[in-house]
């Protein structure tokens, strides 16, 4: 019994990280229809960016979160000013395309420039362990968590109740009625796209402290975010919060009881039982 | 009409000739080139012609490669009963779970076959039959020319089968459906069948370039199978050529292959980057593919790529 | 006269928001009968549940006598029911001919039919509503005005026995109207029992040899359109009580 409290906490802490990975790839896709095949690589950067700025400057990654958050949304808003502006009114595919070309481009690049060592994010009080009871947490993941929810929470807030984040919603309704918050197009897209990979870069970050960072971390974290975003639906960031506790808790449970390929089977077997059932997602309006 | 048709018949028997003209390594390049130009042409027919971009055509493959190395090395059944078991394992699969699918719209559709692709290497990693992990061996052949040429005439069939799609009433039916659907369903066209059917048929040949490629390299485990990176690799290469031309995904494959060849043996990361600029190149400049370049710059000349980008701009 | 196509209370609901409510009424064979209502009546609603776009929360629909309430789209396409969208569906990478020729494929008429002879179909039914100049253009480069043909066109070339029309004047000046009006008329002159939804008033009111009033849902007046246009209800829709 107490193991089983021990996964479902596990499952619930990791699923707060999960969603908060998949809120920018909700985001962009909800709002501009951009599956952006790259965003797991956007992760990995934030991870690194993180890294460095621990390594090299000391600063705490969770302190530092708004820099590497800020420096991701910067990226993000140029590459999709620079170049994902230039095909958004052409079939899906190609954004598809793109992004997935991005997608290598960034692996490589990280590749050639960190090489593929693992590395990790450790302050110093990352390593101790918290108790919740029967449960055992440790530090990091606990932080991790909050910090996660609270980005969430931020979010949501911000799409609600901001100017901007309300002409964003606009946008994802009738680009022509955005017009009328006085957003230009290209650039209300651009901040769109850079909100998504900044926050993307802050998840980054958050990843890092938990788990172990290598250029290849992108396609694994892009998939998981699909699954949520899908089984959360791609207007409600609070839909996705939802979706990654319970990809957590599967993930978790599934872990425990059958053994690591099916933790994947259930996640994409729940994925497409989502699809075909409520094509919309769990909580999710529009498609 | 006959000097197109002169046109591929010359380039079919110079193909056919490669055997005998190059080196072994030109060879094993070759059956891979052509298994892949088949692959495209099977993602033409459902996310080419009929606008449904599938994501999960690794999800035949698997099924054409399990279908030969089970009923080769579990049942002892020879090439041509293996070959044909995993038609059938495609063409239920097809069936059963193209129906549900299909409802799916854009990139919920590609999502979804992406999911069935992974759920299918899970279920195929713990089955007993299939060799669990470990994989199924199967008895060489070593025949290379052999394979080249049955990848050769697969590829044949393919593009044949595409090329009665371009005139014909079905293929309409299917570019109709890409084009607005609901407008299509209106006038008669019954989206459903015909999605289906587009579907199964791609899942066959599909299906078939598998079973080929496990004979050929003898040895089958889930992630040689059910490879995920097909998909993206078979789909590049259609719409890097032409989605919805009878060549283009030929055309796609081929010189995509090359490039991947020659820029594996340089320094990989390297390549690794420039191949990842070329796509975003690619998809900027040229978004309709090779063939529709080809078709344009005769006019537009280089007018043709500034075009493209205020057609798509924001 | 006979009844070509039915609708018996039909109602179709919307979480909460019922668009049409229990409309019954018929469309003769050989007549035009107009639609008309505020926005928001119900009108697209009421036909897309004829064309079996949308499903009816209750009700039924009667085509030559015959429930169409277990058939499809393209089912009911090909038995005769013919529409246009009054958001306008093109298939815009194809040709005009060839946007066209689909309907002359797979509509009514068409089973068995050759590619060439639909194209020649084709043709014929462009010329009909005067786009025959255009046949070879992309679909997308037409204006409004011509997109608006071609969405008859698309729909005459299935061979409907019934042919509806969903605010195909919407957007037009009056010299195109006079014009659509013109193609109207000769397509009923052709056997085709034709229903046409629209908002201008002075067009329908000429075309029409019956009118039908929908508002909120419901149907509130049907009858010539003298009778339907005086009627008190109906300039109370459209205008609003007047203060005593």
């Amino acid at each position: 019994m107490d193991l089983l409290a021990q996964v479902l906490v596990n499952g619930i802490l990791l699923g707060g990280l999960y969603a908060i990975m998949a809120q920018g790839l909700a985001l962009v896709w909800g709002v501009l229809n951009i599956v952006n095949l790259a965003h797991g690589a956007f992760i990995m950067l934030g991870a690194y960016l993180s890294w460095h700025l621990y390594q090299y400057l000391g600063i705490d990654p969770f302190l530092g979160l708004p820099i590497t958050a800020v420096v991701m949304f910067a990226v993000g808003y140029a590459v999709q000013r620079g170049l994902l502006n230039l095909v958004v009114r052409a079939p899906m595919f190609n954004t598809l395309l793109m992004t997935f070309g991005l997608e290598v481009v960034l692996t490589y690049l990280a590749q050639f420039a960190f090489s593929a060592d693992f590395r990790t994010i450790n302050p110093p009080y990352a390593g101790s362990n918290v108790a919740l009871g029967p449960v055992v947490v440790p530090m990091a993941r606990l932080m991790a968590f909050g910090a996660a929810l609270a980005l969430s929470i931020g979010m949501w807030l911000f799409l609600l109740h901001s100017r901007l984040g309300r002409a964003i919603r606009a946008t994802a309704q009738n680009l022509v009625a955005a017009r009328l918050y006085g957003v230009e197009p290209r650039h209300l897209y651009a901040m769109t796209f850079g909100i998504g990979i900044g926050i993307a870069g802050a998840a980054g970050g958050l990843y890092g402290t938990i788990s172990q960072i290598n250029p290849y971390i992108g396609g694994a974290l892009t998939a998981k975010s699909f699954a949520i975003s899908i089984i959360g639906g791609l207007d409600n960031p609070l839909g996705v919060v939802v979706g990654g506790l319970i990809l957590g808790i599967i993930e978790s449970l599934a872990l425990l009881y059958v053994g690591a390929t099916f933790g994947d089977v259930a996640s994409f077997g729940v994925l497409v039982a989502v699809l075909i059932a409520r094509p919309n997602g769990l909580l999710g309006r529009t498609a | 009409m006959t000097r197109p048709l002169v046109f591929a018949i010359a380039a079919l028997v110079v193909l056919a000739a490669v055997p005998w003209m190059g080196s072994d390594v030109l060879l094993q390049f070759g059956i891979n080139a052509l298994l892949l130009a088949v692959l495209a042409q099977g993602w033409n027919i459902i996310g080419g012609f009929c606008g449904y971009a599938s994501f999960g055509n690794s999800t035949f493959y698997g099924l054409g490669s399990y279908g030969v190395a089970i009923a080769m090395v579990q049942w002892d059944l020879p090439f041509a009963v293996g070959l044909a078991f995993g038609v059938v394992l495609a063409v239920m699969f097809a069936l059963m779970l193209g129906v549900p699918v299909l409802r799916l719209k854009g990139h919920y559709f590609a999502i979804a076959t992406l999911a069935l692709a992974l759920v299918m290497t899970a279920i195929v990693s713990n089955i007993g039959i299939a060799g669990q992990n470990i994989g199924l061996v199967m008895p060489p052949l070593n025949n290379d020319a052999l394979f080249y040429e049955m990848a050769l005439a697969l590829l044949a069939a393919a593009t044949g089968t595409v090329l009665w799609l371009s005139r014909s009433r079905f293929g309409f039916g299917l570019i109709a459906i890409r084009e607005n659907e609901e407008a299509a369903a209106v006038m008669g066209v019954n989206t459903t069948l015909y999605k289906v059917t587009a579907f199964t048929l791609s899942g066959v040949f599909s299906a078939l370039a598998g079973g080929i490629h496990a004979y050929w390299i003898t040895f089958l485990d889930p992630d040689s199978a059910v490879n995920i990176s097909l998909n993206v690799k078979m789909s590049i290469m259609a719409v890097f050529g032409g989605p919805g031309t009878v060549l283009g995904p030929v055309v796609g494959a081929f010189v995509l292959s090359g490039v991947f060849e020659v820029l594996a043996s340089k320094l990989t990361t390297v390549a690794g980057i420039f191949f990842g600029v070329v796509v975003v190149a690619a998809v900027i400049l040229m978004p309709r593919g090779l063939a529709d370049l080809f078709y344009r710059f005769r006019t537009s000349g280089w007018r043709y790529f500034a075009e493209n980008i205020r057609a798509y701009r924001l | 006269m006979s009844v070509i196509l039915e609708a018996v209370a039909l109602t179709r609901r919307f979480a909460g928001l019922v668009a049409v409510d229990a409309v019954s009424f018929g469309l003769n064979a050989g007549e035009i009968l107009g639609v008309i209502g505020p926005n928001g009546a119900g009108k697209t609603t009421l036909v897309s549940l004829i064309s079996g776009t949308l499903a009816p929360t209750s009700g039924d629909v009667l085509f030559e006598g015959r429930s169409m309430l277990n058939l499809s789209p393209y089912q009911r396409g090909r038995l005769g029911i013919g529409r246009t969208f009054q958001i306008m569906k093109p298939f815009p990478g194809l040709s005009v001919l060839d946007n066209v020729a689909i309907g002359a494929l797979f509509g009514h008429g068409g089973s068995g039919r050759g590619l060439a002879e639909a194209r020649e179909l084709a043709r014929t039914q462009l010329d009909f509503v005067g786009l025959g100049a255009v046949a070879d253009r992309r679909a997308d480069e037409l204006g409004g005005p011509g997109r608006k043909r071609l969405e008859l066109a698309k729909a005459l070339a299935t061979q409907p026995k019934a042919l509806l029309c969903d605010e195909v004047m919407a957007g037009l000046n009056l010299v195109e109207i006079d014009e659509v009006i013109d193609i109207i008329r000769r397509v009923r002159d052709s056997g085709v029992s034709v229903l046409v939804i629209e908002h201008v008033i002075k067009a329908i009111r000429s075309l029409s040899d019956r009118l039908l009033v929908l508002h909120h849902g419901e149907k509130i007046a049907e009858g010539t359109p003298e009778a339907v246009l005086a009627d008190s209800r109906v300039v109370e829709a459209y205008l609003g009580r007047r203060r005593a």
